[in-house]
C-alpha cells in the first residue's frame, strides 16, 4: 500500500514539510536565542555601567559630605582647640546624614584624635594609621574611593565593624581553591579630607562606609536598574560586590534563600578579571543558575585591584523565549505536516482517482466490457488521456462489431457453401450409380444391330440425356470439391497466355477477336496453375457465348495495389468483351451455383460458382463490371502474400 | 480371363457384367470386400474391379489386403466421387487404373484392356 502512488505523493509532500519545518526550527530558533543573547549581553554592559555609575555617586556622597563639614568654621575651631566633644557631635551628624560606618579626625602625626563609634577617643594607644589619611597627608589634598581596611585597623575603629568584615569562605564550585577558611579584612568607601590653617596641616577628617555586607549599592542597582523584575520568583538582574574574588555584597542567593555572602567567583572570571584587568562580558554559571554577566575590575585609592564589580541577568527568561519559540515552531511544524497529509490524501485522490478509474475501465475493457464506467472527465493530462482511452475504445468498438459482422457473414457464407457442397455431394454420389446402369444397358442395346430406325433414335436420345445429367453431376461435383490448391510459385502472364493459345482456335472458328495484352515487370505468384486455369477458361468461353462475330475479347494482366480485402499488393488478370454485357438483376447472381442465363443442356450453372470459391481460396476476388450492351469486365485479383487462406476449408465435402 | 467386380450397389454390377460378359470375360460379382477376399482365396482372378465406398470394409482396405495377399493380380478402382484424392488414394494402394462413374460401357472396356495389356477388339 506504501508503494502505490497515492502514498508516495503523501510522503513527498510530507517529507518536504519535515524538511522545512526542521531547518526553519533549528535555524530560526538559534538565530533568534542569538539575537537575544546580543540585546541580554549589551544590556548587561549598560546595567554594569549604571552599577558602576551608582558606586562612584556613592563616594562622591562620602567625599562631598566631609568636605563641606571640613570648611565649617566651627568645626575648625573646635579642632584648634582639641575640642573633642563638639568635634564627635560634629562627626555623628555628618556620618548620621550620610549613613557612615566609620568617621574621625586624625591630627597631623596621624594619631587619632577622636571618632565616632564604642571608643571615640583613643588617646596615645597605638595603633594603626587609616591609610587613606596617611595618603591625603601626603598629598596634602582630598583622597577618595574604594580603601581596604585590615581586621585589626576595623577593630580599633569599632570592634561591631570588624564583625561585620569577617566573612568566612564558602566551598564554591568552579573557583580558585585557597587555603584561608576566611578573610578578616574589609572593603570600604571612604574619603579623607585635610584641613589646614594657612599652610599648616591641623587634621585629616575621614570617613567611610564599610562594604562587606552592606547590600544598599547592590540593592540599590538592583531596584533602580532592573526595577524589581522578577521571573519565576527570582529578580531578573542581581548585581555584586566582590573583594578580591569573594562575594562581600551581594542580592544573588543561594539555594537555601540567603545572600551568597562568601562564595567565590569562578576561576576564569577571577584570572580574566583580577589578575588581568579586564572586563567580562558572557554567560556563566553564578552560584545556583546561569546568568548573562558582566565584571569589572575595582581598584583601589593606590591603584590595585581589589575587587570586581558584578551585573547579571537570568538567563532563562532567555532561554525560555528560545523554549517558547522553539515549541510555537515544533506546532506550526506538526501543524503543518498534518495539513500535508491531508492535502497529500486530498492532492492523490484528485489525481489518483481518474487514474484508477482508468485502471478499472481497462481491466473491464480487457475482461470484454467495451463500455466500461468511465467517471467523469477530468481537466489536463489526465482528462486527455481519458479522452484518448474514450476514442481507443470507440474505434474498438467500430472494429468489433465490423469483425463481429464480417465473421457472421463469412459463417454464413460458408455454412451455406458448406451444406450446399455436401448436399452437392451426396446428391452426385447417388446418382453416379444408377446412371452407370442407364449409360450401360442404353449403349449396349444400341450394339445390337437388330434396331429399328425408330429405337435407335429413341435410346440415342436416351443416352444424350444421361450424358447431360452426366456433367450436371460433374459441375455439380466441380463445386462441391474444396480440393486442396496445389499451389507453386507461377508467371502470371505465362498462365495467361496459355490459357489464351488453348481457345485461339475457337475464337477463329467463331469469329471474334482474343487478345492477349500482357502486363510488365510482374511478379511470381504463388497458386494452382491448373485451376486458375479452368477459371480463365471457363470465363472467356463465357465471352464466346456474349459475343458475335467481329466482338472482341480482350485479356490483360497488370499490378494492382489492392485486393480489396487488405492493402496489399497484388495481381490483377482482366477479362473484357464487346458483347452483349449482363443485366444489372443478373449480375447478383452471377456466382451463385447454378445459375445460368444459357439455354438448357448449354450450361449447367455451376462454372462460375467453381470459379469464384477457386480464386477465393487464393484470397483473391473476382468481379464483374457490365453495362448492358457494351459488353462486361471481370477482373481477377490475386495477392502477392497472404496465400494460405484456411487450407482447413479446402478438402470440404 | 476372370475378373471379379466388387461394388456395393447391384445396378453397378449388373451393369458391369453385362458390358464385360459381352466381351467374353468370365465376370464374378460380389457385394462387399469380405466376400471379396473369400472369392479371391478360392478362384485366381485376372483382374479386380472395385469401388471405393462401400459400407462396412471399403475398397481401399480391400485392395490393401489384395495387394498384400495376392500383388500379382491387377486392379481397377472406380468412384462415383472423382475427387483429386479419391484417385491417389486409390493408386497408391495399387489401382493401376482409375474410373469415374458413371461410365459408358466403352470406357469401362478400354480401361480393363488397358490393364490387361489386350487390343480392344
Amino acid at each position: 500500500m506504501f508503494y502505490s502512488t497515492r502514498w508516495r505523493l503523501i510522503l513527498g509532500i510530507l517529507g518536504v514539510c519535515l524538511l522545512v519545518g526542521t531547518v526553519s526550527l533549528l535555524v530560526g530558533v538559534q538565530l533568534l536565542y542569538k539575537a537575544f543573547l546580543n540585546e541580554a549581553t549589551h544590556r548587561v554592559r549598560q546595567d554594569l555601567n549604571a552599577a558602576r555609575e551608582l558606586y562612584n555617586c556613592r563616594s562622591r556622597g562620602i567625599r562631598t559630605a566631609l568636605s563641606i563639614a571640613a570648611l565649617g568654621t566651627d568645626f575648625r575651631s573646635a579642632i584648634r582647640r582639641q575640642d573633642t566633644s563638639t568635634l564627635i557631635n560634629c562627626l555623628r551628624r555628618v556620618a548620621g546624614s550620610v549613613n557612615l560606618d566609620f568617621a574621625g579626625v586624625a591630627t597631623a602625626d596621624g594619631t587619632t584624635l577622636c571618632r565616632i563609634g564604642p571608643n571615640p577617643i583613643p588617646g596615645q594607644a597605638v595603633q594603626p594609621i587609616n591609610p587613606i589619611v596617611g595618603l591625603a597627608m601626603e598629598r596634602g589634598d582630598t583622597v577618595s574611593g574604594t580603601l581596604v581596611l585590615s581586621g585589626e585597623y576595623l577593630s580599633g575603629e569599632n570592634p561591631a565593624l570588624a564583625q561585620r568584615a569577617r566573612i568566612e569562605l564558602l566551598p564554591t564550585p568552579r573557583a580558585e581553591p585557597v587555603a584561608e577558611r576566611e578573610v578578616a579584612s574589609g572593603m570600604a568607601l571612604s574619603s579623607a579630607v585635610p584641613v589646614f590653617d594657612g599652610d599648616e596641616l591641623l587634621a585629616v577628617l575621614y570617613g567611610g562606609f564599610l562594604l562587606s555586607r552592606s547590600h544598599e549599592i547592590v540593592d540599590t542597582v538592583r531596584d533602580t536598574v532592573f526595577q524589581q523584575e522578577t521571573y519565576g520568583g527570582r529578580s531578573i538582574g542581581t548585581a555584586t560586590i566582590f573583594f578580591r574574588d569573594i562575594r562581600i555584597s551581594t542580592n544573588v542567593y543561594t539555594p537555601s534563600g540567603e545572600r551568597a555572602i562568601g562564595t567565590r567567583v569562578s576561576r576564569e572570571v577571577r584570572e580574566y578579571v583580577l589578575e588581568k584587568g579586564k572586563r567580562w562580558t558572557d554567560r556563566a554559571f553564578v552560584v545556583n543558575d546561569w546568568y548573562i554577566t558582566a565584571y569589572e575590575p575595582i581598584e583601589d585609592i593606590f591603584g590595585e585591584t581589589v575587587g570586581m564589580l558584578y551585573v547579571g541577568v537570568l538567563e532563562a527568561k532567555y532561554a525560555d523565549v528560545r523554549r517558547k519559540a522553539l515549541s510555537v515552531l515544533i506546532v506550526i511544524t506538526v501543524a503543518g505536516m498534518v495539513l500535508a497529509i491531508g492535502l497529500g490524501y486530498i492532492l492523490a485522490n484528485r489525481i489518483m482517482d481518474p487514474v484508477n478509474q482508468l485502471i478499472r475501465a481497462s481491466t473491464q475493457v480487457s475482461q470484454g466490457n467495451l463500455s466500461p464506467d468511465f467517471g467523469s472527465i477530468s481537466d489536463g493530462e489526465i482528462g486527455v488521456l481519458q479522452k484518448t482511452f474514450l476514442e481507443m475504445l470507440g474505434s474498438l468498438q467500430e472494429r468489433d462489431k465490423r469483425q463481429k459482422a464480417e465473421s457472421e457473414d463469412m459463417l454464413l457464407e460458408s455454412e451455406k457453401q458448406a451444406s450446399l457442397g455436401r448436399l452437392a455431394a451426396g446428391v452426385a454420389h447417388e446418382i453416379n450409380n444408377p446412371l452407370t446402369g442407364v449409360l450401360t444397358y442404353t449403349h449396349m442395346l444400341l450394339r445390337r444391330k437388330d434396331l429399328g430406325e425408330e429405337v435407335r433414335s429413341d435410346l440415342q436420345t436416351i443416352a444424350e440425356a444421361t450424358e447431360r445429367v452426366r456433367k450436371i453431376v460433374k459441375g455439380l461435383l466441380d463445386f462441391s470439391r474444396q480440393t486442396q490448391l496445389d499451389r507453386e510459385p507461377t508467371d502470371v502472364n505465362r498462365l495467361v497466355r496459355s490459357a489464351v493459345s488453348l481457345l485461339e482456335n475457337e475464337a477463329l472458328i467463331k469469329g471474334v477477336d482474343l487478345v492477349f495484352e500482357s502486363g510488365e515487370k510482374l511478379p511470381m505468384v504463388t497458386l494452382d496453375r491448373h485451376q486458375l486455369e479452368s477459371v480463365l477458361l471457363n470465363i472467356i468461353l463465357n465471352a464466346f457465348d456474349a459475343t458475335k462475330p467481329g466482338d472482341r475479347i480482350t485479356v490483360t494482366t497488370g499490378m494492382t495495389l489492392s485486393t480489396d480485402k487488405s492493402d496489399q499488393k497484388g495481381v490483377e488478370i482482366t477479362v473484357t468483351d464487346t458483347g452483349c454485357g449482363i443485366p444489372p438483376e443478373h449480375l447478383d447472381k452471377l456466382f451463385d451455383p447454378f445459375f445460368t442465363t444459357k439455354e438448357v443442356g448449354q450450361g449447367t450453372g455451376l462454372g462460375l460458382a467453381v470459379s469464384y470459391g477457386i480464386v477465393e481460396r487464393h484470397g483473391g476476388t473476382i468481379r464483374v463490371h457490365s453495362q448492358i450492351g457494351q459488353g462486361c469486365t471481370f477482373t481477377i485479383r490475386l495477392p502477392l502474400g497472404e496465400q494460405d487462406k484456411s487450407d482447413e476449408d479446402s478438402g470440404r465435402g | 480371363m476372370k475378373i471379379l467386380v466388387v461394388d456395393d450397389d447391384p445396378i453397378v454390377l449388373e451393369s458391369c457384367k453385362r458390358v464385360l460378359a459381352a466381351e467374353g470375360f468370365d465376370v464374378t460379382l460380389v457385394s462387399n470386400a469380405d466376400d471379396a477376399l473369400d472369392m479371391a482365396a478360392k478362384q485366381d482372378f485376372d483382374l479386380l474391379v472395385v469401388d471405393v465406398k462401400m459400407p462396412k470394409r471399403d475398397g481401399m482396405y480391400l485392395m490393401e489386403e489384395i495387394k498384400k495377399q495376392w500383388p500379382e493380380i491387377p486392379m481397377i478402382v472406380m468412384s462415383g466421387y472423382p475427387t483429386p484424392e479419391t484417385i491417389a488414394g486409390g493408386i497408391r494402394m495399387g489401382a493401376a487404373k482409375f474410373i469415374s462413374k458413371p461410365f459408358t460401357p466403352d470406357e469401362l472396356l478400354e480401361s480393363v484392356h488397358e490393364v490387361l495389356n489386350l487390343k480392344p477388339r
